[in-house]
């Protein structure tokens, strides 16, 4: 069976259901195929086999003694070496934690537990969920299953790497400036940044308090809304939870796209920051969107440059703030490109963060403004495909600026999907973006758009062996 | 966290690694003044003048944006 990805969440979970999937045949598919995988992929930091076995077989008992706990029992599911899982080490991909062994779980960890899901290993990231893809760390940057030449995105690399390469139907990321759109958007998966408040971030190595967040990659969208029923809800033990109604996300997926009006913001495309490519597949995105019954319009941002200013004043104080200490005793600990750039916090004042925090709030003012005429918004995330992974921007200063972190620094909802294939065969992908706590409408657009578009069908021809 | 005003200038970047304790590599120095000198061009925007009531941004949002 490691021969072939991993089924859906989806899938497994009716297979499972049926009788027809054991979760220790599944078990053992993901631990053989995130093994023979690894050499090429570097996508786990560390592979949990027996205590995968253990939880599979405990699973599997459950499940034919009538007990089944619901749609994700018994399914395998990796997570950003960020996350805390009793018992095992959360190293943050750094050398400063490698024995750093976790006593409890992080609340997510918790809630996947809870709904049955088999972790089988922790997942590479970029150092601290920051930093870029660097070569001297204990632990290598992770592959594109779709060309191992080139950059998975990041942070959280390792995560799209394993759901690409169809080793997990499920990958927990964090998204502070794109983190988990990122990499989904450049491994051809589905990545979903939640509103801030909505996933819980306890147990999970910080780097921003007031960007930070948690959430789901997967291969499809009906998978991150299985996810979502799972994760979301509120966490008091987290100071940055919202006490808000979970509502039905499977349900939402039903409704299609007719009767909703999508705001598509083209603006991106004019900066300068997209490529040719990746825009006409944006504009195609748009048409079926429109052919499948939305009425679709077209909306402005404010400047890109202002949403990167707050979030860059934001995230380098507040990240600066969590390292200074071993920045100024054992700097050398650190990868190069993760040491420079947190140390840029170091230039920026009080004046300028609180100034940042008050343009926050008129942008998103401004955004929440654009949801009195839409219900959800299009608009890029990546500025084209994955480039080679040897060239990757690895200076204190990104040469380009991102495109993801517009809706960190709003707080808003955010799904980067598939949406084409550039001429070099690696993914593109769209940001679908909704109103504050309103994933459902995000996901109920996504899946309507996936079911229609078909990229779902095609698989990095790595992921079959 | 520093002064901002006179960031770029040579003194003040020195000024800064000072007060927070930090070395940077002979070799990454100047490569590390340019990021800083970019990053304040980038953060320029923020020295526009803001009203009075326009507080800083909390966290988490219960107000739910837009009108549903």
């Amino acid at each position: 069976m490691s021969a072939q990805p991993l089924p859906t969440l989806a899938e497994a979970g009716r297979r499972i259901a049926a009788g027809e999937l054991s979760p220790v045949a599944l078990t053992e598919a993901a631990l053989a195929r995130a093994t023979a995988l690894q050499p090429k992929l570097d996508a786990f930091i560390e592979i949990t086999a027996e205590r995968a076995r253990a939880a599979a077989r405990r699973a599997e008992k459950e499940i034919a003694g009538g007990r089944r706990r619901g749609p994700l029992h018994g399914i395998p599911y990796g997570l950003k070496d960020i996350y805390d899982a009793a018992g095992l080490r959360t190293t943050a991909h750094s050398r400063l934690l490698l024995d750093n062994v976790a006593t409890a779980d992080a609340e997510t960890t918790a809630r996947l537990e809870a709904a049955g899901m088999i972790l089988i290993g922790k997942l590479a990231t970029h150092e601290f969920a920051t930093g870029g893809p660097a070569f001297d760390l204990p632990f290598p940057p992770a592959r594109n299953p779709w060309n191992p030449a080139h950059f998975t995105g990041g942070s959280s690399s390792g995560s799209g790497a394993a759901v690409a390469a169809g080793i997990v139907g499920l990958a927990m990321g964090s998204d502070t400036g794109g983190s988990i759109r990122l990499p989904a958007a450049y491994c051809g998966t589905v990545g979903l940044k939640p509103t801030y408040g909505r996933v819980s971030r306890r147990g999970v190595a910080p780097l921003c308090y007031s960007l930070d967040t948690t959430g789901p990659l997967t291969w499809t969208v009906e998978d991150a809304a299985l996810a979502m029923q799972a994760l979301a809800g509120y966490d008091p033990r987290d100071p940055g939870s919202a006490d808000l109604p979970v509502p039905d996300y499977s349900a939402a997926l039903r409704d299609g796209v007719k009767g909703l009006r999508i705001g598509y913001c083209r603006a991106f495309n004019d900066d300068g920051e997209v490529g040719q490519e990746q825009a006409a597949a944006l504009g195609e995105t748009a048409q079926l969107l429109a052919k499948s019954g939305a009425e679709v319009i077209e909306v402005q941002l404010p400047p890109n440059s202002q949403f990167q200013a707050c979030a860059r004043t934001i995230s380098h104080s507040e990240s600066f703030a969590i390292h200074a200490k071993d920045l100024q005793e054992r700097p050398e600990l650190y990868a190069r490109v993760t040491r420079e750039r947190l140390m840029l916090g170091a230039f920026i004042s009080a004046r300028q963060y609180v100034q940042a925090q008050r343009l926050r709030r008129i942008l998103t003012r401004k955004v929440d403004a654009l949801f009195e005429r839409c219900d959800a918004l299009l608009t890029a995330i990546i500025p084209g495909p994955a480039p080679v992974l040897a060239e990757t921007d690895d200076g204190p200063w990104r040469r380009q600026q991102p495109l993801a972190s517009v809706f960190n620094v709003t707080g808003h909802p955010a799904m980067a999907l598939p949406c084409g294939l550039a001429a070099n065969g690696l993914p593109l992908s769209a940001q679908f973006v909704g109103r504050a706590f309103d994933e459902a409408t995000v996901l109920r657009a996504g899946h309507a758009y996936e079911q229609a578009a078909g990229w779902i069908n095609k698989r990095p021809a790595l992921a079959v062996l | 966290m520093s002064d901002d005003r006179n960031a770029n200038s040579a003194g003040d970047f020195a000024a800064a690694l000072r007060r927070n304790g930090l070395t940077i590599p002979e070799e990454r120095y100047e490569i590390m003044r340019d990021a800083v000198a970019r990053m304040q061009d980038l953060l320029k925007v923020l020295d526009e003048p803001l009203a009075y009531e326009d507080e800083p941004a909390v966290l988490p949002r219960y107000d739910l944006g837009a009108k549903r």
